[in-house]
């Protein structure tokens, strides 16, 4: 896909994150087709904060999304998702986790008016797939099904926007041997499927980099950084934008809070300004 | 052209016409590697014989007419295809072989697959056996006679692992390279016979006939290129020609040590052609980079000349005399969609314009300015034929004088020099 040229500022279409306080500082949202790495350690509500964008814009605007859960169950993610509140009647919920039926599964949805989270659940697929013959064969890789995944929902119901969870388990399962090259076409062909793509990076403890390689950095096109921070005898999140091409950022850092079903970002918050 | 011209630039070595279109075919798929020209079927017509990124082999006459299609796509169930990339689960990477390798007296096709299979089809152009190797075949597969009769058939894949079959397809033994493999092997007749090979690891390893490694020499980068092995000149030791994606051709000895090395910038991606295109009864190397340049070196790696198309050039240039004036011409296809055709001497360019600056006025020290040429040899370009796509091979019709070009795009032409 060519990207579009807009013809004047305030033309580029947005995604909100549907964090209160956050999207403003953003012009609205991050840019339609974008690829946003949100980094953080383990307990920053990454993948929380990816959900509720998806979503919110599954029940706000009819949109479908395709959330790879690539080492958390997806009943345990449910599980997680229905404890913070948020109501899944509003939207389809389908689950991939068997490749021979994809084909039906999808064709359930056709013609729904409702938004749909589509969840892939590549641990309960790797477990079907184990004693397949294509599991151990060389030009066979898991990436590959991802691709197809993508590009199937993309081709039958439409595809608005993907969450990838984790990178870092991507890296485990696919063994990429030349990162930087192989990185390169995975984001290309993100570009190319023209969706909106949340990555979520696990970053290392000591926050040396954004990612594992470093180069996705580079190749992605905006960055949102949660991390925590410990606050007298208490540890807080706090969210910032480190990157993100085509909009005018505020690059404050944020308190991230969750209240009664609602992402805020806040100045001070739990953690008042002195 | 009139009588007058053409005796006038024969007698000053200009050369007249230009380079037509007799046919072009339009295959359907996208195309990835060079055409092989041989007469499979014995009937005295050589067959243009190719393979297609869509997993097809085809054979077509001398007039671009259809004369079989055989299908090496691969069925997988609704789960592995999951797993494939699909867009190029069935390609065919590179040009197939051909040779008689059943002593039968008609000629077989052998080629590989992304799929990891090894096929080989019957002049007709139907399967006799396969086999199936662990990854992507990439490169071509290399058949060697030996005078035992035995024919031997050696593949490299992406498996890390270097294939040695009998001509029944029966495996008599593979060597681990502990690194994908995408080059053509070649065997060399040597007083010690070799398998010489490259890897992606950019290792270039000799064998014996048996798998047992002789020797290895590390390169910077991946080795895609099959390597050359010639005798240069009369009095000189057979040398082994090989390029890496490291920018490097090497030249090596029997032994595996480096005679010299010439570095280009951007990747070498195919065998380097050698002939004696000077008539100086010492063989040039003649060679094509990703830094789009067509290079010719001397026996003793210094260039003679080099020619700089606007992309790169990814397959082996041709040496042929295309317009029978007993002088070689060098064909070169690049990605920038053209085929050009080259003076094979090149042509001496003076540093200066005789004239207007004298030798004292050029830059330079005063020394240098007198002992150094005042000039340099560059390559010559003759003519040039622009095709609908990235060019990724050609081969050449030596009774015919016809170029068969292969783009990515599908399309195949047949060029040939035509006078005006």
């Amino acid at each position: 896909m060519v990207d579009r040229i807009i013809s004047r500022q305030g033309d580029v279409k947005r995604v909100p994150l549907y964090i209160q306080g956050l999207d403003d500082v953003i012009e609205g949202g991050i840019p339609e087709g974008h690829i946003t790495l949100i980094c953080g350690s383990a307990g920053t509500m990454k993948s929380s904060v990816c959900f509720n964008t998806v979503y919110n814009e599954c029940v706000n605007r009819n949109k479908t999304s395709l959330y790879f859960t690539l080492e958390q169950s997806y009943a345990s993610l449910l599980n997680h998702i229905i404890n913070m509140g948020y109501d899944l009647s509003k939207v389809n919920i389908l689950l991939i986790n068997d490749l021979s039926n994809i084909n039906a599964n999808l064709a359930q949805l056709k013609g729904s008016r409702k938004g749909t989270i589509i969840f892939a659940d590549l641990g309960c697929i790797r477990k079907e797939i184990k004693d397949a013959k294509v599991a151990t064969s060389q030009n066979a890789g898991w990436l590959n099904v991802i691709k197809n995944v993508i590009k199937k929902v993309k081709t039958d119901m439409g595809l608005d926007m993907i969450v990838m969870d984790s990178l870092s388990a991507l890296y485990v399962l696919s063994k990429f041997e030349n990162p930087r090259i192989e990185l390169f076409y995975v984001f290309e062909f993100l570009r190319e499927m023209n969706v909106t793509s949340f990555l979520i990076s696990e970053m290392p403890l000591d926050g040396s980099r954004y990612s594992e390689y470093g180069v996705e950095d580079f190749l992605c096109d905006g960055i949102i950084f949660i991390r925590l921070s410990p606050f007298r005898r208490n540890v807080v999140r706090e969210i910032s934008i480190v990157k993100m091409r085509a909009t005018s950022v505020k690059t404050d850092i944020f308190s991230l809070e969750f209240k009664n079903g609602k992402f805020y970002a806040l100045y001070g918050g739990q953690n008042p300004l002195l | 052209m009139n009588k007058i011209t053409f005796a006038f630039k024969s007698i000053t070595g200009q050369r007249s016409g230009r380079i037509e279109e007799r046919w072009n075919y339009d295959t359907g798929s996208l195309l990835l590697s060079s055409p092989v020209i041989e007469d499979i079927d014995g009937d005295g017509r050589k067959e243009i014989i190719f393979g297609t990124k869509n997993g097809k082999i085809v054979s077509i006459d001398l007039d671009g007419k259809l004369k079989w299609i055989y299908n090496a796509e691969e069925q997988h169930s609704q789960v592995e295809l999951m797993f494939l990339d699909t867009d190029k689960a069935n390609s065919i990477s590179s040009s197939p072989n051909i040779a008689d390798i059943n002593g039968d007296g008609h000629k077989e096709v052998i080629f590989g697959t992304e799929s990891g299979r090894l096929y080989v089809l019957d002049s007709k152009g139907k399967e006799m056996w396969s086999y199936r190797a662990d990854g992507p075949i990439r490169g071509t597969p290399y058949i060697q006679k030996f005078a035992n009769n035995q024919t031997g058939i050696l593949f490299g894949s992406s498996d890390k692992n270097l294939y040695f079959l009998n001509a029944k397809g029966q495996l008599l033994w593979r060597y681990n390279a502990k690194s994908e493999i995408e080059s053509c092997p070649t065997i060399i007749l040597a007083q010690t016979p070799m398998i010489i090979f490259g890897s992606n690891d950019g290792m270039i390893h000799a064998l014996d006939l048996k798998g047992g490694l002789i020797w290895q020499y590390k390169t910077e980068d991946k080795i895609l290129a099959q390597p050359a092995y010639e005798k240069l000149s009369a009095n000189s030791e057979p040398v082994i020609l090989i390029g890496s994606t490291d920018g490097i051709m090497y030249c090596l000895n029997e032994r595996g040590s480096l005679l010299w090395s010439y570095e280009t910038d951007g990747a070498i991606c195919s065998k380097a052609n050698v002939a004696d295109i000077n008539k100086d009864d010492k063989k040039e190397i003649v060679f094509g980079s990703c830094d789009n340049s067509v290079y010719t070196l001397d026996m003793n790696g210094r260039k003679l000349w080099s020619y700089e198309t606007d992309f790169w050039v990814v397959a082996s240039p041709i040496i042929a005399d295309l317009d029978d004036d007993g002088r070689m011409e060098i064909v070169a296809g690049s990605y920038d969609h053209n085929i050009y055709v080259l003076d094979s001497e090149g042509t001496y360019v003076l540093d200066y314009v005789p004239g207007v600056s004298g030798i004292v006025a050029q830059t330079g020290q005063y020394g240098e300015a007198m002992t150094s040429g005042p000039g340099k040899t560059q390559g010559k370009k003759i003519w040039q034929y622009k095709t609908e796509g990235v060019v990724v091979g050609c081969a050449y019709l030596s009774g015919e004088k016809s170029i068969i070009v292969n783009t990515e795009s599908g399309k195949i032409n047949d060029l040939i020099h035509k006078e005006e």
